[in-house]
């Protein structure tokens, strides 16, 4: 089997309609991020984020509704994997007012577990609340019914005193709290939480751009010394503009395809910069071709031909690592499952532009130096 | 065929080797599936015993069960250790970023000193660290600095230089951060978390992982909780030879025995150890001693202090045979058998734990001891320890010491000892000096194990995550789905698109993937969820440099070339392409494998792998089978 065998389109006639297309793409991109923002997921914005299965599944639109009166401000809520919810908040500890309603909460599960029972709270440790109880049965029976109510609690195990448990009243104890208040007869069960500190969602952001900055320098320094100067700065275009577009893409089509929560975090950022090798991997070899095209005719006058030649040979190359790179990112997107499914979008996107800015943006970009200085590029 | 054998003898050797990486990986997998259908059993068993059994009472029961089958065997434990090991994400369990607060340490330390201003400051401070990678102590005293307010008003004393006593702060935030490591390490290895990471991230953060554990109180007691530091005596020889005797004697099933024959067994025990036996007769009670004290089977015993040597593997097993409610029964409530901190390592190359008998009450604890120091003693070039006490522990430690003369005083942190030495003489002033460490570096951790009861600094926990156990096997299933799927289609498009050939690559693909696993098997690399998608995305990629080559060799007999010469073209003229390509990828990976965390820094490696076995599989074993399927017939299947 074959395709494009002996192709001979003349694609640098084009490169004035695709420079436009880009550019309209780009830009409305950075439009919509500079109307909406962009959309940081809880690695590099911090917060809280709580991940739940209900024994008896719930609609995403009543857990909306109903979040509202969680009392944890204005809670975002999505859906993870088939049957789990996502709850994010940005807060990170409780004010007071929830603090005691969650102590109360707490103390008056003791008080179900034995209406007369004795208890004293003997410290404070940030949320990690200590009672004293009268003997050790009671303490060992009490974490035993906390447990079981799906608090957090464990015995504190002292010299001479084992009658101390240390229960944990922390925001995600709250939401907790709150949703068995909210759904009484619906059991659930906590599969994930994450807790990031603002201070370290700031640091990851700083420490992605250096990432980014330095895989691009990197390549840049090795195409230099690889090809001439140009043919870098070209593929390192074509790589921003790989990188842009995708961006842009991440930004437009944020909540609007159904399951697919387009949110940057860590994940993300490392397809981000897979995409940046495998955009460069493709602009190499077609630059390779282009190379090898100015060596063998030597005559170097023709740089518009040799490059359509290029391309053309390559053509076939290009398509089929295309696919088979993208038949199975696509099997990552459909059954990689939830955590994958965004990383596999930004490659599906990337794969895309990266295949089509090594044509149209990195090889149209060497032409143009060309023409615009009318010296001859050597090798 | 003959001018192939080193190649396919490279691809042989590389092949089995992976497969022997791997094999260890294969066992568990097959270990743990017995075990949770052991444990089904058990389940099942339970359930019907007790049906109206809690759920969380019955997971206790099953974890307890189950780790009671992995200690039973030993080999169960290697290959574990020896397996692909899987990241939190996959495995399920807890990652915590934890920072030591260095600010509630310095509003100790300054005590009742402590004015508004100093308040002021310590609290800006707080706040400003907050947001930026500088160490809070940096910041404080160049706010006191800017302040104007000399850092003797509430540190150090009048007449020492703002510098050094600046140095001195930044010294002790330092070592809070040590003693905070040393502390949860220690707390972490008795905790029996298998295969935590305790790391040191920048200059103040602890990052912890702890894989299998989901169940946050525990895990967050044991990080949050204060030290706990003891002094308990260690009981005389003689009384521990007569609780063991004791333990061996219910062991070996002869429980219910009457003092006196008791007695007289210890004596002869004592007997065996002192005189010397000739060869013959110890040969033959060597078997019945053992059937007779069965818990000399998994431990030595020092002739002269009675202290049990347990060899490391068999730490759990004797830890198990001290809760049996038969043995305890024979160990008196105020008495209790505690493990060193860590194994020393005998003649025979194996590590052992020691094991002491302590009194359960300590005679004194962690709070009274002010300062401690580890130093080279001038006049005997030994490593020691100084300790200061405060007045009232000082009073209490003279009785103690006077009392106890040539008696051993354990040093035990969060219940495990750290160093018994002996108490030479009586120690009126509090100041005592700690001989007996092997090395200035065994010294300073214990001054740092005195100083963590000293000196509690709280620590924060500033990011944590946890994946619970069901939705890691959800991942795993995922990946394992996603890769088999991935394989599937590509090597149908290839086998369609060029026929013999896409089928030679195939096969290369199949030995990739097995490399890529057999090498991260060998560096106990860790396997993530973003991990398997860059064994999914290698798949992908990996059939590149086949494509190059091949779109290259039908190009070259187009040309009219003869097959032999248009393979070989075929693979010359594609190698710069392959490489630059390649490289250009590896470049980003080890970026990202130097930025990245966890489970990034998972992807990123495979990625790295990926295009080293790339390579070898492209140029050496597609080579390789091309060369050989096209050497007789001298034709090639390419579509």
């Amino acid at each position: 089997m074959r395709i494009f065998h002996n192709l001979n389109v003349d694609f640098m006639a084009h490169k004035k309609k695709f420079y436009l297309l880009s550019a309209v793409i780009i830009l409305a991109g950075i439009i919509s991020m500079l109307v909406s923002g962009l959309h940081f997921g809880i690695d590099f914005k911090g917060g809280l984020e709580v991940v739940i299965n209900f024994d008896k599944k719930i609609a995403l639109s009543e857990m909306r509704a109903k979040a509202k009166d969680m009392g944890i401000g204005n809670p975002e809520i999505k859906t993870f994997g088939e049957n789990g919810i996502l709850i994010r908040t940005e807060l990170q500890t409780m004010n007071k007012e929830q603090t005691e309603e969650l102590k109360s909460y707490t103390e008056n599960i003791f008080k179900e577990y034995k209406p007369d029972i004795n208890f004293q709270l003997k410290s404070v440790n940030n949320d990690e609340y200590i009672y004293k109880f009268d003997d050790a049965l009671t303490a060992q029976k009490i974490v035993e019914f906390l447990l079981n109510k799906g608090a957090q609690a464990g015995r504190v195990l002292e010299e001479n005193d084992e009658t101390l448990v240390s229960v944990r009243l922390g925001l995600a104890d709250f939401i907790k709290m709150k949703l068995s208040n909210l759904f009484p007869d619906n059991e659930f069960e906590v599969i994930k939480v994450d807790k990031v500190g603002p201070k370290v969602g700031d640091e990851l952001k700083g420490t992605a751009i250096i990432a980014i900055v330095l895989s691009i320098l990197g390549i840049l320094i090795y195409l230099a010394f690889r090809f001439k100067f140009i043919f870098a700065v070209g593929a390192v275009v074509a790589l921003f503009h790989d990188v842009l577009i995708t961006f842009s893409m991440y930004i437009l089509l944020y909540d609007v395809i159904p399951g697919l929560n387009l949110e940057i975090t860590l994940t993300v950022l490392a397809a981000f910069l897979t995409l940046v090798g495998y955009s460069v991997n493709d602009t190499v070899i077609v630059f390779d071709r282009i190379r090898e095209q100015l060596k063998i005719y030597k005559n170097i006058d023709n740089l518009y031909k040799h490059i359509n030649d290029a391309i053309n040979k390559t053509m076939s190359r290009t398509i089929l690592t295309g696919s088979t790179t993208l038949l199975t990112i696509v099997v990552l997107l459909l059954f990689g499952g939830e955590v994958l499914r965004a990383f596999a979008f930004t490659l599906i996107i990337g794969i895309i532009t990266g295949t089509y800015s090594s044509i149209f943006v990195a090889s149209a970009i060497v032409l143009d130096y060309a023409e615009r200085i009318k010296k001859k590029i050597e090798f | 065929m003959k001018k192939y054998s080193f190649r396919l003898f490279l691809i042989a050797i590389f092949t089995i080797l992976c497969i022997y990486l791997l094999y260890p990986t294969y066992k568990d997998y097959q270990n743990t599936k017995d075990i949770k259908q052991k444990l089904e059993v058990l389940k099942q068993k339970k359930l019907k015993e007790n049906p109206k059994i809690s759920k969380n009472d019955l997971d206790k029961y099953l974890y307890a069960m189950e780790d009671s089958i992995r200690n039973a065997d030993p080999s169960i434990a290697e290959t574990r250790a020896k397996r692909i090991k899987l990241g939190l994400d996959l495995q399920g369990g807890m990652y915590l970023a934890l920072e030591v607060n260095t600010a509630k340490m310095f509003e100790k330390i300054v005590g009742n000193k402590a004015d508004a201003t100093f308040r002021q400051i310590l609290k800006e401070a707080e706040k400003e660290s907050k947001y930026s990678d500088k160490p809070l102590v940096d910041i404080m005293i160049e706010k006191f600095k800017q302040k104007g307010i000399r850092l003797s008003k509430y540190f150090g004393s009048v007449r020492e230089d703002e510098d050094v006593i600046a140095e001195n702060l930044r010294k002790q935030s330092d070592d809070a951060i040590n003693r905070a490591m040393e502390i949860i390490r220690n707390r972490i290895d008795q905790y029996g978390v298998s295969e935590p990471s305790i790391q040191k991230q920048g200059s103040r953060r602890i990052i912890v992982e702890l894989p299998g554990v989901s169940k946050q109180e525990e895990a967050r007691q044991l990080l949050q909780g204060r030290a706990q530091l003891e002094f308990r005596l260690v009981k005389d020889p003689q009384y521990t030879a007569k609780i063991i005797e004791n333990i061996n004697l219910v062991l070996a099933g002869k429980a219910k025995i009457d003092t006196t024959t008791n007695q007289a067994i210890i004596d002869t025990i004592s007997n065996k150890k002192s005189s010397d036996t000739t060869k013959d007769s110890k040969k033959q009670t060597e078997q019945e001693f053992l059937a007779e004290n069965p818990l000399f089977k998994y431990m030595q015993i020092n002739p002269y202090t009675v202290d049990g040597y347990v060899e490391e593997k068999m730490v759990p097993v004797v830890e198990n045979l001290l809760k049996r409610s038969d043995v305890r029964s024979v160990i008196p409530s105020n008495v209790e058998f505690v493990f060193s901190a860590k194994p020393e390592t005998f003649k025979d190359g194996k590590k052992y734990y020691t094991l002491y008998l302590l009194n359960a009450k300590p005679e004194l604890t962690g709070e009274v001891v002010t300062n401690a120091q580890a130093n080279i003693d001038p006049t005997t070039n030994a490593p020691i320890v100084t300790m200061q006490m405060n007045s009232q522990g000082a009073v209490e430690w003279a009785r103690i010491t006077g009392a106890n003369i040539k008696k051993r005083c354990a040093i035990v942190l969060d219940g495990v000892v750290y160093s018994a030495p002996v108490i030479q003489s009586k120690i009126p002033s509090g100041n005592s000096q700690i001989t007996g460490s092997g090395s200035l570096e065994e010294a300073k951790i214990l001054e740092i194990i005195l100083k963590a009861g000293a000196l509690p600094a709280p620590i924060d926990i500033v990011e944590e995550r946890t994946v619970g156990p069901s939705l890691g096997q959800d991942s795993i299933s995922a990946g394992f789905i996603s890769a088999l799927l991935g394989y599937m289609l590509v090597a149908i498009f290839m086998i369609i698109y060029y026929q013999k050939a896409g089928a030679i690559a195939d096969v290369a693909l199949v030995l990739i993937v097995l490399y890529i696993m057999g090498v991260l098997a060998g560096f106990s690399a860790t396997l993530t969820l973003p991990g398997i998608a860059g064994l999914v995305l290698t798949m992908g990629m990996a059939v590149d440099a086949n494509v190059l080559i091949y779109e290259r060799i039908r190009e070259e007999l187009a040309l009219g070339k003869t097959v032999k010469a248009a393979i070989k073209s075929g693979f010359d003229n594609s190698l710069s392409a392959i490489l630059d390509s390649n490289i250009t990828t590896l470049i980003t990976g080890f970026i990202l494998y130097q930025f990245g965390t966890g489970p990034i820094k998972g992807f990123a490696l495979t990625l790295m792998i990926g295009i080293f076995t790339t390579l070898f599989g492209a140029l050496v074993i597609t080579r390789v089978l091309i060369d050989w399927s096209t050497d007789k017939t001298n034709r090639i299947s390419i579509g």
